[in-house]
């Protein structure tokens, strides 16, 4: 048994990336709700937001505007714009047209997706196809405390990450937008006689998804300081189990999927002998395994489907 | 009768073609002429009714001129052992195909680990080889055996879980399977397993360009003709199962589990069988692929030749047996074709899906509906 201060840095840790893990997860669960589809670019939506950034930055740093404080700002923002309409013209080209036809269609047409956003960045993008550095703008430094070293750059990522969520929490259930998602989300054809604009509510809800993804992909290049086109396969398939673990549709499912997520990946790196290279394996067993025992997820409800 | 061979010797002149097309204005000429036939078919109804009820009508001469061209092709690609490799490949996407259709058309049990599952055989042929010292034709035999079994693993995720989440399952099951083989030490970690053996049947080594008729073909032909033997016969056997009670019975669980329970058919079992041998049938072909390439490594079984293979049976037409053949022998020599784009060749493959989904859903060869005489 490894000493307890090294299992609660380790669930530091998987806190870090199970934020991120959520931001992702819940766009899948947005756009379940919303057209009963999963959205497998998604992922490779999340690695379009972290260049996004990496550009913005880039850009603002040409221009003259250094102030990190500044420059982070205005790189979410145009990240978030740039990726949230994308995310509606991926949706508007590939996901809508075939969410009416079988499952596998959209899965096979979003793979395929996902592959032509990676295959763009990797040759559009200068030296696409090398990590790139991404620039540290948060504080440095730290202190500890009951033996765990907290760092002041990883509580401004859980300080952002938790503002988007506690946003998208209260534009869901607070908003007249956010009710109409809501009632799209429940039945798409009484929302329609209701008077609620199916289009631009599901365009909506994939700027948003798209959004989030975004600023996750943001936070991920400010956690490893490095981000690569390679990065949205594994965090496409984390986003949709942490999703899915949680219970699709359920949007504090997902990000009970995404803590989840993390958590176990950082324990079983501490518990496990070789752990961090077995980490996934551990982790991805037990989504399999939470998926046979609770096929609906943490939150999720019991459908009539499933007989 | 005539026209079936007329039909057939066009299609096969256009394959040629199409292969060896080497010069701009030759690929063009190619390019033109199979759109033309393409466009003809289309446009003309009469035609292609006509030409169906002669491949109807004549199905014995047609399968045997079709053998008959599938055996002469390496002849026509003796001077390119590339293109004889890439037609093998495209034979083992046919085996492979036959046994994922099973599962997720015929079936409904969505499969996207598929990778993993040709992984376990090519990896057992290497094990088995390199480690055990067994003979490779008696390994190839024995990989689709490993795939199938600790296919295992898989049953009770199937029967609790279907749809997005079991698709989610059987990525999971990909993952942990490239995890594994990067990290285990037996398995030779991120470098695979080197110096599998070349097949060695009555004294012919596989890697000795064999001379037919006393034309010198290329090493690679002899691969060729045991694929085309494989491919076969895993096309053979998908035929008979979807023809049989069987398929019927899985096409009706597929589309309705309970309606299905209703009508006395047994979905765990149905499920179970159609998984296992789709699982074998996969298996062969990844062992195929380890003897032939003599060596199996982690990346040769990742996640994205999982989307390749789902990529053959959905563009072929799902259930479709005669879909899968024809969607891998399009997919897969198609980005080899397209090479001289260099990079650009996987963003036009990923676009070429797409738009294939959006405006043919239905596959290029669509499932006909069985008649029972």
């Amino acid at each position: 048994m490894p000493p307890i201060e090294l299992l609660l840095q380790q669930a530091m840790n998987g806190l870090m990336l199970g934020v991120m893990y959520a931001l992702v997860a819940v766009g899948f669960t947005l756009f379940f709700g919303v057209l009963d589809v999963i959205h497998f670019s998604h992922g490779d939506i999340f690695m379009l937001g972290a260049f996004a950034g990496l550009t913005a930055l880039a850009g603002l740093g040409a221009i003259g505007i250094g102030a990190p404080a500044v420059a982070l700002a205005l790189a979410f923002a145009g990240s978030i714009l740039v990726v949230g309409l994308l995310g509606v013209v991926a949706e508007r080209v590939c996901v809508k047209p075939l969410a009416r036809s079988s499952p596998l269609m959209t899965l096979l047409a979003t793979l395929s997706l996902g592959l032509v956003i990676r295959e763009a960045v990797l040759i559009f993008y200068p030296r696409g196809a090398d990590p790139k550095p991404f620039p540290q703008l948060l504080p440095a430094g730290g202190f500890e405390a009951g033996g765990v070293a907290i760092r002041y750059e990883n509580l401004a990522i859980l300080a952002i990450a938790i503002v988007a969520m506690v946003s998208v929490d209260l534009l869901i259930n607070r908003t007249r937008m956010g009710a109409a998602i809501r009632a799209v989300a429940q039945d798409p054809e009484a929302a329609q006689m209701m008077g609620v604009n199916l289009n631009g509510t599901v365009d909506l809800t994939f700027f948003i998804g798209s959004g989030l993804a975004a600023i996750a992909g943001i936070l991920s290049g400010l956690y490893y300081s490095e981000i690569h086109f390679i990065m949205g396969v594994s965090g496409g398939v984390i986003g949709f189990s942490a999703a899915a673990i949680g219970g699709l549709g359920n949007v504090y499912g997902a990000i009970l999927g995404g803590l989840l997520f993390g958590m176990v990946q950082t324990l079983s790196a501490a518990l496990i002998p070789r752990g961090s290279e077995f980490r996934d394996v551990v982790a991805f067993a037990v989504v399999m395994l939470f998926l046979v025992v609770r096929p609906s997820g943490i939150l999720g409800e019991k459908s009539a489907e499933r007989v | 009768m005539s026209p079936v061979l007329l039909a057939e010797a066009v299609l096969f002149t256009l394959v040629v073609a199409a292969l060896l097309a080497e010069r701009p204005a030759s690929l063009a000429a190619t390019g033109l002429a199979g759109a033309a036939t393409a466009a003809a078919l289309g446009f003309l109804p009469g035609l292609r009714a006509a030409l169906t009820r002669a491949f109807a009508a004549h199905r014995v001469p047609a399968l045997i001129g079709g053998a008959v061209g599938a055996l002469l092709l390496p002849f026509f690609l003796r001077g390119s052992p590339y293109w004889t490799f890439v037609a093998t490949m495209a034979l083992m996407y046919v085996t492979i195909g036959q046994g994922l259709n099973l599962q997720i058309g015929t079936a409904g049990v969505v499969n996207l680990a598929g990778a993993a599952f040709a992984g376990l055989g090519g990896y057992t042929v290497g094990l088995l080889t390199t480690a055990a010292g067994w003979p490779s034709w008696l390994a190839l035999l024995v990989g689709p055996w490993a795939a199938l079994a600790l296919g295992a693993l898989l049953f009770v995720p199937i029967l609790k879980t279907r749809g997005h989440y079991l698709a989610l399952v059987t990525i999971a099951f990909v993952f942990i399977f490239n995890t594994l083989m990067n990290n285990l030490e037996f398995t030779g970690g991120p470098q695979g397993i080197k110096n599998i053996p070349t097949l060695r049947i009555l004294g012919h080594a596989f890697t000795t360009p064999p001379a037919i008729f006393g034309v010198r073909l290329p090493a690679h032909a002899n691969f060729y003709f045991l694929a085309l033997l494989m491919a076969g016969l895993a096309t053979w056997i998908a035929r008979r199962l979807h023809d049989s009670w069987l398929g019927l019975a899985l096409n009706t669980l597929r589309d309705d589990e309970i309606a299905a329970r209703c009508c006395g058919i047994s979905v765990t079992r149905g499920k179970l069988v159609a998984f296992s041998v789709g699982n074998f049938l996969i298996g062969l072909g990844g062992s195929f692929y380890a003897v032939m390439v003599g060596f199996v490594s982690p990346p040769d079984f990742d996640f994205g030749y999982s989307l390749v293979m789902l990529s053959v049976i959905i563009i072929g037409g799902v259930d479709s047996v005669a879909g899968v053949v024809l969607g891998a022998c399009l997919l897969v020599p198609l980005p080899e074709r397209f090479r001289f784009l260099h990079e650009y060749r996987l963003l036009l493959y990923g676009v070429v899906i797409v738009l294939t989904l959006l405006y043919r859903p239905q596959g290029l060869w669509p499932v006909a509906v069985r008649r029972y005489r």
